[in-house]
């Protein structure tokens, strides 16, 4: 297939320019290219608009064009090189604002701001990516550990947005450095072996589980190796002991140190976000007065001595160094893994592309990730430009190509498709976006609002049926149920049939749809179900929907033109059809 | 108004016929089990419904059930750490033995127990009221039971095979323990199964057996048993359109509605569009079901304000009442999950510490019970509930809270429940209130126990109550039963 050819020739020669620190100047010297016709513009804005789905929170007009004009790969480039949008410096005004005030905060500052970036931010590859490992280094306002932390929570979403085309190492780094994510998972104040007591597990287990390596040996095209048919774990519970002595001794940025004040710090937003300080030999004496400050695991005057750590794989860390030198040595062997490439590129297709990739998909894939000097805008353009992503296969019955629409980008989709106005910023220099806070009930999901770490729904899960019958992946639909598809469904309502422009009292806690594309052809059905079609499904819709959804807006001859409009909308955002990606 | 229920029962069967037929067996090795699961429908008769209290995370269920005598009671606080002290012993893990007035309240004695003059225990002192339906006779505890292929102690534990795949991971022992069993990672679960053989007997075919009030789960997974998922805030209505649906006449409402339905009748070459839309359309039909009926269905108990699991058993407690005053089950399963056990750190105070969450389980159990009793849904006899939860936590403490570990303490409240007694004796290779140290015959350097008692012996028991007694029934859905001595453990 030429398509496929001309793909991985310009993939192949980005991978050539791409040199490490160079990335940046590589990415402008790219899009100085200038081709007239690019080779891999989409062929129509259908196709355009399909692959805006997979890399964006859903097509609009604008970036419809911009991906025809630039074709597929400069469009990543020109989105890898874009500034990115943060949170932070907006929710610490608005925080600092309404706590003047005496108003409230919580995290419906964090989340309004997050559901702003998803819609309006023009780094939207980047502000998806960040979505998607936010789902893979999770941290949750649902803990206490971190709930209250409003502003630091949105700083650890920046660092994700910041790393999001970065090195895996940096950003295994710095999700370990964080302290949001050391107190999610408690590395917070962990301490060396005492008399009575040995360091908390829970970093060292989930860092390996979740956020590197997972539970079994893998090759690279994520299929379990196996040792005469049985898959071979990739740490034992003797492992978790060991690898919890490395993630010791962490405490706030600004714990004091003189007088040493392990349980301090944490005064300031900007504190509550930098990275942890570790109270390790960096900052004491190993022997001798002082040492006794040392929570890291190394040989203190309290009767416990460290020992070397035998960690993932039987390598081993040497006792007494410096916190920052196991940690980076921890963390270095565990990017270095073999399993990380399939083990995250797996997991990042299926946020963009496909709940089932085959395994030659993930393998390719993972041969980016795995090249020296790759980063994870490498993995993303891989995983984009990836002929199995850019080609569907033809659909036929028991089709388990692409996947469930996450309900949250269903609704960023429709606002982006129909232009929705953003209210303006409140007394206090809010935008409020989400009508109240029940967005996390409605969806069953939410920014950085997963129950466990477990995230949402989970990368192996099978809905009862078909995929479980056929061994297919259907990670979104664990969060569909019939409870679920109602609440969302209302959610819908309230984002369209209650949110438009020139309605009667519109709210002012979300953003106004703009219906006129369909409204303009109020008095043609068969014109209004074919803009649905091209803006919401890039021109997917079947005989049978496009049938339904005329009849239907015919037998509403008597309602107004918005009504006939919103309920086009309503229905098409409620449908099977909408609610699959492929 | 066919719901996938009914289509996937009618796949079913026309699978089987086709495999009565020959030769097809060969190409769908499930099918036999298939087979199996239409043929060995028993009619079943009465009300009984097991209800499954998912404790998410890891319980630490050895600050649950904890020795009273002091010779042991040492062993245990010396484990722990030492009996916590805000002040003076912030990092310790363990309970101070009850006194006062706290005795009566706490303490308990196991009815199976010989020697129960000496050997006796106390509970977490934010579940007195469990400790009162033990002592009632109503509430027993199955003591070191876990995931297990088969009985091990400490020398077979290096032999991997021996042993369950992922310990100590929450995501794969939370399915072991749904699953019944630990043969790996399947997609179905052990209430699922019992659905699959009960069904058939429950005179309203489009209601499931299976009826979850939190979420997704493995548990109620079945060959052909799909869980109900409602929420604990009743069924809403969806708007927009017809509630319930469809109307007459000729309203925007209606005419939408009519859309709707015909989105969700029609069939979809892709099954996530397919799944979807299954959901979608069962959930229309069973809010056509139960909306008024629930609705109307009132409760004399109250349920504690600010409880999730408290609401979740408000629901069951309603639906079981509206199940048996229009008969639509025989037989039900129901699964309600609490989650932020967990508890790596602040597991002795703070917020959501653990006995507040305890707390939450004591109040939203016992206004449960009560709302079982006669004059109200009536049937404290017909209800079993029992705890489930992952793996229990490491004795040792990691200076605030435990990390995850395997055996563990549950229990099972209900009239037919021979309650008062702890079960530790599953007749294999462990038994009896595991020794405490640290390291002692058949737990690991942190207080990690090896469970005495396999999740399928403590699954089976349950599932025989329910109704699934035949053996062949039985080894379908517990394939490893046969591996332990006993496949019932009596506490119901």
């Amino acid at each position: 297939m030429s398509l496929r050819n001309t793909v991985c020739g310009i993939a192949a020669a980005v991978s050539a320019l791409f040199t490490g620190a160079a990335l940046a100047a590589s990415h402008d010297r790219l899009f100085a290219y200038g081709f007239d016709v690019p080779a891999d513009a989409p062929a129509n804005a259908n196709e355009a608009a399909r692959f805006l789905t997979q890399a964006t929170f859903g097509p609009t007009p604008a970036d419809i064009a911009r991906v025809t004009a630039l074709g597929y790969d400069a469009w990543i480039e020109e989105q890898l090189g874009k500034t990115p949008t943060f949170g932070t410096p907006f929710v610490e005004q608005v925080v600092n604002a309404r706590t003047a005030a005496s108003q409230s905060v919580g995290q419906r500052q964090r989340i309004n701001r997050w559901y702003w970036q998803a819609a309006y931010a023009p780094d939207q590859l980047r502000q998806r990516m960040a979505w998607a490992l936010s789902q893979i280094f999770v941290i949750s306002d649902q803990n206490s550990a971190i709930s209250g932390y409003v502003v630091p929570m949105t700083g650890y979403y920046d660092m994700l947005a910041a790393d999001a085309f970065g090195s895996y190492r940096t950003l295994l780094g710095d999700v370990t450095w964080h302290p949001m994510m050391a107190r999610y998972l408690s590395s917070f104040r962990n301490q060396k072996p005492g008399a009575t007591t040995s360091p908390d597990e829970n970093y060292a287990r989930e860092v390996m589980q979740l956020f590197s390596i997972g539970l079994v040996l893998r090759a690279m095209d994520f299929s379990p190796i196996l040792d005469n048919g049985v898959e071979i774990p990739t740490y034992d519970q003797t492992t978790i002991t060991h690898t919890a002595k490395v993630f010791t001794g962490f405490t706030w940025s600004d714990a004091p140190t003189n007088p040493p004040n392990f349980y301090g710090g944490g005064l300031t937003f900007a504190a509550q976000n930098a990275p942890m300080s570790c109270f390790g030999t960096e900052l004491f004496p190993a022997t001798g007065t002082g040492s006794n400050n040392m929570r890291h695991d190394i040989t203190g005057d309290d009767g416990t001595t460290a020992t070397s750590k035998t960690v993932v794989g039987g390598v081993t860390i040497p006792p007494n160094q410096t916190c920052a030198q196991d940690v980076g040595d921890m963390l270095d062997i565990l990017a270095a893994h073999p399993n990380v490439p399939p083990f995250i590129s797996r997991q990042l297709i299926q946020r963009f592309v496909t709940s089932n990739p085959t395994p030659a998909y993930i393998g390719r894939v993972a041969q980016v990730m795995d090249a020296p000097g790759a980063n994870l805008g490498d993995v993303v353009k891989a995983i984009l430009l990836d002929p199995e992503a850019r080609i569907p296969p033809s659909l036929a019955g028991g089709d388990s190509y692409g996947k469930l629409r996450e309900p949250i980008l269903r609704l960023t989709a429709m606002w982006r498709a129909f232009n929705a106005q953003p209210q303006a910023p409140d007394t206090y220099g809010e935008i409020q976006m989400t009508a109240g806070s029940t967005q996390t009930s409605a969806f069953g999901q939410g920014p950085l609002e997963s129950p466990t770490v477990f995230n949402f729904y989970q990368p192996d899960y099978q809905e009862p049926g078909p995929f479980a019958d056929n061994d297919r992946y259907s990670p979104e639909l664990q969060i569909v149920s019939e409870s679920s598809v109602y609440s969302a469904a209302n959610a819908y309502y309230n984002f369209s049939a209650r949110a438009y422009l020139g309605m009667t009292s519109p709210p002012a806690d979300r953003p106004l749809v703009d219906l006129s594309a369909l409204t303009a052809n109020a008095n043609n059905p068969a014109a209004m179900v074919a803009t649905i079609d091209s803006k919401l499904l890039y021109g997917t819709m079947s005989p049978n929907m496009r049938a339904t959804l005329t009849s239907m807006v015919s037998n509403l001859s008597g309602a107004s033109a918005g009504e006939k409009a919103w309920s086009l909308l309503y229905l098409t955002l409620m449908s099977p059809e909408f609610a699959t990606q492929r | 108004m066919s719901t996938s229920r009914t289509s996937r029962r009618q796949f079913l069967r026309m699978l089987a016929a086709a495999a009565a037929s020959g030769g097809t067996a060969a190409l769908f090795p499930q099918l036999r089990m298939i087979g199996n699961a239409l043929a060995n429908t028993r009619a079943l008769t009465g009300y009984k419904a097991l209800v499954c209290v998912y404790l998410a995370g890891g319980n630490d269920s050895w600050n649950l059930l904890v020795p009273f005598d002091a010779a042991r009671h040492a062993v245990y606080a010396q484990a722990r750490g030492g009996v916590y002290n805000a002040g003076t012993n912030p990092g310790g893990l363990a309970l101070g033995i009850p006194t006062g007035g706290d005795i009566a309240l706490q303490k308990i004695i196991d009815g199976n127990d010989p020697s129960s003059a000496s050997n006796q225990y106390f509970m977490h002192p934010a579940v007195n009221s469990l400790a009162n339906l033990y002592r009632t006779n109503k509430l027993a505890f199955v003591v070191n039971v876990g995931t297990l292929i088969k009985p091990i102690v400490m020398a077979d534990y290096a032999t991997s095979a021996n042993r369950p795949p992922q310990l100590y991971s929450h995501s794969d022992q939370e399915s072991l323990w749904h699953q019944g069993n630990s043969i790996g990672n399947r997609a179905i679960g052990w209430g699922g199964r019992c659905g699959d053989f009960v069904h058939g007997s429950n005179p309203n075919q489009d209601l499931s057996t299976c009826i979850s009030i939190a979420g997704s789960n493995r548990f109620e997974v079945g060959l052909s048993t799909v869980p109900y998922q409602m929420s604990s805030g009743g069924l809403a209505t969806l708007s927009g359109v017809c509630n319930p649906t469809p109307c007459n006449g000729v309203s925007a409402s209606s005419v939408r509605d009519n859309a709707l339905n015909a989105l969700l009748a029609d069939t979809y070459a892709s099954d996530f569009s397919g799944e979807y839309s299954r959901v979608f359309a069962r959930s229309r039909d069973l809010f056509n079901l139960l909306k008024a009926g629930l609705d109307a269905t009132t409760l004399v108990q109250a349920f504690p304000a600010n409880n999730s699991l408290a609401s979740q058993l408000q629901t069951v407690a309603k639906m079981i009442k509206l199940s048996k005053a229009q008969n639509f089950a025989a037989r039900q399963i129901y699964y309600v999950r609490l989650g932020g056990f967990d508890l790596h750190a602040g597991l002795m105070a703070g917020a959501n510490d653990h006995g507040d969450l305890l707390t939450l389980v004591a109040d939203a159990v016992s206004a449960f019970w009560q709302a079982l009793a006669p004059g109200d849904v009536n049937a404290q006899n017909e209800v079993t509930l029992f705890t489930a939860s992952e793996f229990a936590r490491t004795l040792q403490s990691n200076g605030s809270g435990s990390d995850h570990a395997w055996g563990g303490v549950q229990f099972a409240l209900g009239g037919a429940v021979n309650g008062g007694r702890l079960y530790a004796d599953g007749a294999g290779l462990i038994a009896g209130f595991p020794n405490q140290a640290p390291g002692a015959a058949n737990n690991f350097s942190r207080g990690q126990m090896i469970p005495g008692i396999g999740v399928d012996q403590y699954a089976a028991t349950l599932a025989q109550w329910l109704g699934v007694t035949a053996p062949g029934d039985l080894a379908a859905i517990f394939p490893n039963l046969g591996n332990f001595g006993s496949g019932n453990l009596g506490f119901v």
